[in-house]
């Protein structure tokens, strides 16, 4: 009981933080908007029959980009003051600080997407069917951006403890990340084809975020603090310092 | 021991077997009727390919064990492997279009392999500029990386034949008589006792490396005095 | 609390960064009601200690032990009993100091870990009149009894203070060596690396060297040569001149971290 405790806790702890001054959601919606103007310039000439398979390309990596900078802000605040090491002292579960980093993360991501899913829609026509199907549109959304937030957050907070080179951070997420944003980009041209294995897409889409998500949990600790065990021998070290001490 | 001799054995094992290999691929199988000559190159370059696999494999389990066990023997074998990864994905995706352009028409058609293999080649760069860009304590950094990449492999593949069968293409992969597969077998076996062989030999050059490091800080230690001196006057 | 068990025990610690070798064999123990001061030029390992101390950084060799118990991975019940104060003071500045304090009570409380009220704790630290005003606007020395008076909430058995003095006016640093006496008395141990010359010998038990990563000299309170005072034997340590100003933190020691 404690994991979903500690991490509902730190999650609202975030949330509080963002509330008082929505730094994190008025960037990223405002980075959005951006990215979401820039595609319209570039396929706004795009004909109707073409723009399904641009659509879901334009969603994806739209996400992608407001995902890289949503993670780099979240983990940049804790390390203002360090407050990520204060959580690593404190008697809290590794897996909730994760969890509850990944939380926050999908939450912006989804927010985000309130602002870009519209913005498709009212840009190219084929992407009305977003409007049409909206809780279709709205699980393929929350699922697609859980696999992003899952990857990123493992990254992210390990190169925010470690010192500097946040660069490396898109280095390493756009690679990792393009399995989980490829099955989303296949499960969206379904969505808009209006294909029959959109569900089947789906739950597989649901099967790779509960790998993920078990992957990042089991790796997050390991990659923040190490995992302790080693070869060298204790034994040898404890005789010298029973020697040291004398 | 082993350790030492084993490179050199499969070396050896790979400069008999590969002039025989080539002989047999370009005198012995007859040149196939569509592709001409060029096909010939499918002989490298599905050994390549099945090499680069392997060792992103071979780099994702070592990262698991270097992050569970802190062991440097493993540490070094991901880093060997991911260099060979690298390496052996660079002769996949020079080789691939060269194949493509002449069955396909086209060097490049985003087929399910070649997106794969392109992704997995990603990852493993990352995987190598994180290892020597990235500040101290990065090396777990770099080892999780591994780890997601191994398990991309698989998720990429299926990811995009399933998109492929939603939109069937008209590539079809020539099916392969007999004696084709038969000359397979040798150029693999050649052009995979040289990866091992590499990756042993980069492996214990990275141990060594270790172990200087040891040695050098053990040196520090027996001179305690002076080296307390030189950092004094600093 | 119980005075058999030892708060902390490090033997032979070791840590390198490759060929850097920043710490060498460190064998260190504290036990309950002791205060050791940690002293050391820049660069010779103290942050580096107090991490691998308190489980941030593994090290590359030797054995921690916390509460009597090895720590190979510092677990959670042993984190409940340890409290770790650095110069980065790791407080929420969009949060006030009550919500700082509520935030890791909540969380203890979800482990069963006990937690001493705010309030009291805020009084004693001074800060009490700004409880509810964000800690953004704090000032550094604020901040810092804050992170004291956070570090303090969970009743540790082992406080590890990194420059604790740092940005602390005169009365600040009377203020923390008086709460330093009061939890010494009810057994807290405590080490803490510092610059301050004046401030380590008022509140230490015992002084130890850090030199070039391994100690190079320890100074007991009340032991050794009677002709010369605790003060005049820290001093003698050397690396100390009597009365030094106070020395921003060392960056490299912060990027190691």
């Amino acid at each position: 009981m404690r994991l979903p405790r500690q991490a509902w806790l730190l999650a609202k702890n975030d949330l509080r933080q963002e509330l008082r001054d929505l730094e994190l959601v008025a960037t990223a919606s405002f980075f959005t908007l951006v990215v979401l103007v820039m595609f319209g310039l570039s396929f706004a000439s795009l004909g109707r029959s073409v723009q399904p398979l641009a659509i879901p390309g334009m969603l994806w990596l739209a996400v992608a980009f407001v995902g890289a900078l949503t993670l780099t802000r979240i983990f940049d605040r804790e390390r203002e003051s360090d407050t990520l090491r204060a959580l690593l002292i404190a008697p809290v579960e590794r897996l909730a600080i994760y969890l509850a980093k990944a939380a926050v993360t999908l939450v912006v991501l989804v927010g985000c997407c309130f602002v870009l899913v519209p913005g498709l829609v009212f840009m190219f026509p084929a992407a009305s069917v977003f409007a049409e199907r909206p809780w279709d549109t709205a699980a393929l959304v929350v699922l697609g951006c859980t696999a992003y937030a899952s990857v990123g957050t493992v990254f992210a907070a390990g190169l925010a403890t470690s010192s500097g080179k946040n660069v490396l951070l898109s280095v390493i997420l756009y690679p990792l990340t393009s399995p989980a944003l490829m099955w989303a980009l296949v499960a969206t041209r379904a969505l808009l084809d209006g294909h029959p294995a959109f569900s089947t897409y789906l739950a597989q889409l649901a099967a790779l975020d509960v790998l993920l998500v078990f992957l990042g949990g089991w790796l997050f600790e390991s990659v923040l603090v190490g995992s302790g065990r080693r070869g060298a021998s204790p034994r040898r070290a404890r005789a010298r310092s029973r020697k040291g001490r004398q | 021991m082993m350790a030492r001799t084993l490179p050199i054995i499969l070396l050896l094992f790979a400069a008999v077997v590969f002039p025989l290999s080539v002989s047999t691929i370009f005198l012995d199988v007859g040149i196939e009727r569509q592709l001409g000559t060029v096909q010939k190159i499918f002989y490298f370059h599905v050994p390549l390919a099945w090499i680069m696999m392997l060792y992103g494999m071979v780099c994702g389990i070592a990262a698991a064990v270097q992050l569970r066990r802190e062991s440097r023997m493993a540490e070094a074998i991901a880093i060997a492997a991911g260099e060979m990864v690298i390496v052996a994905g660079l002769g996949v995706l020079i080789t691939g279009p060269i194949w493509g352009h002449a069955s396909w028409g086209k060097a490049w058609t985003w087929d399910a392999r070649q997106i794969t293999t392109g992704l997995l080649w990603l990852v493993f760069v990352a995987y190598v500029l994180v290892r020597r860009y990235g500040a101290a304590g990065s090396e777990r950094l770099a080892a999780a990386l591994a780890i997601f990449g191994a398990v991309d492999v698989p998720i990429i593949y299926y990811a995009v034949k399933i998109w492929k069968t939603t939109h069937p293409s008209n590539d079809v992969v020539a099916t392969l008589p007999p004696e084709m597969w038969a000359a397979l077998w040798p150029a693999l076996g050649a052009l995979l006792a040289t990866a091992t062989a590499m990756v042993a030999v980069r492996a214990r050059q990275e141990l060594a490396e270790m172990d200087l490091d040891d040695a050098w800080v053990e040196a520090e230690d027996i001179a305690p005095a002076a080296a307390v001196m030189v950092k004094g006057d600093a | 609390m119980s005075d058999e068990v030892t708060p902390l025990e490090l033997c032979g610690i070791g840590k390198r960064f490759g060929r850097l070798s920043v710490l060498r064999g460190v064998d260190l123990r504290v036990d309950p009601g002791e205060v050791v001061g940690l002293i050391g030029a820049n660069g010779s390992g103290k942050t580096t200690l107090l991490n691998i101390a308190v489980g941030l950084l593994p090290p590359s060799e030797g054995e921690r032990r916390l509460g009597g118990r090895p720590a190979a991975q510092v677990e959670l019940e042993q984190r409940a009993k340890l409290a770790f104060v650095t110069h980065t003071t790791q407080l929420y500045g969009r949060l006030t100091a009550r919500e700082n304090m509520a935030l890791f009570a909540e969380l203890r409380a979800v482990v069963g870990a006990p937690t001493a009220p705010a309030d009291p704790l805020l009084e004693r630290l001074g800060l009490l009149h700004a409880a509810d005003r964000m800690v953004g606007t704090y000032s550094r020395g604020m901040m810092q009894r804050l992170a004291l008076a956070r570090a303090l909430q969970g009743r540790p058995q082992l406080l590890l203070l990194d420059e604790p003095f740092t940005a602390l006016d005169r009365p600040g640093r009377e203020r923390l060596a008086e709460v330093l006496v009061q939890e010494r008395a009810a057994g807290l141990a405590v080490l803490l690396s510092s610059h301050d010359y004046d401030a380590v010998v008022a509140v230490t038990d015992r002084v130890v060297l850090l030199e070039g990563g391994r100690l190079a000299g320890e100074v007991q309170r009340g032991r050794g040569d009677e002709a010369l005072g605790y003060r005049d034997r820290v001093a003698a340590l050397g690396l100390l001149r009597p009365s030094v100003g106070i020395e921003a933190p060392p960056k490299e020691e912060h990027a190691r971290a």
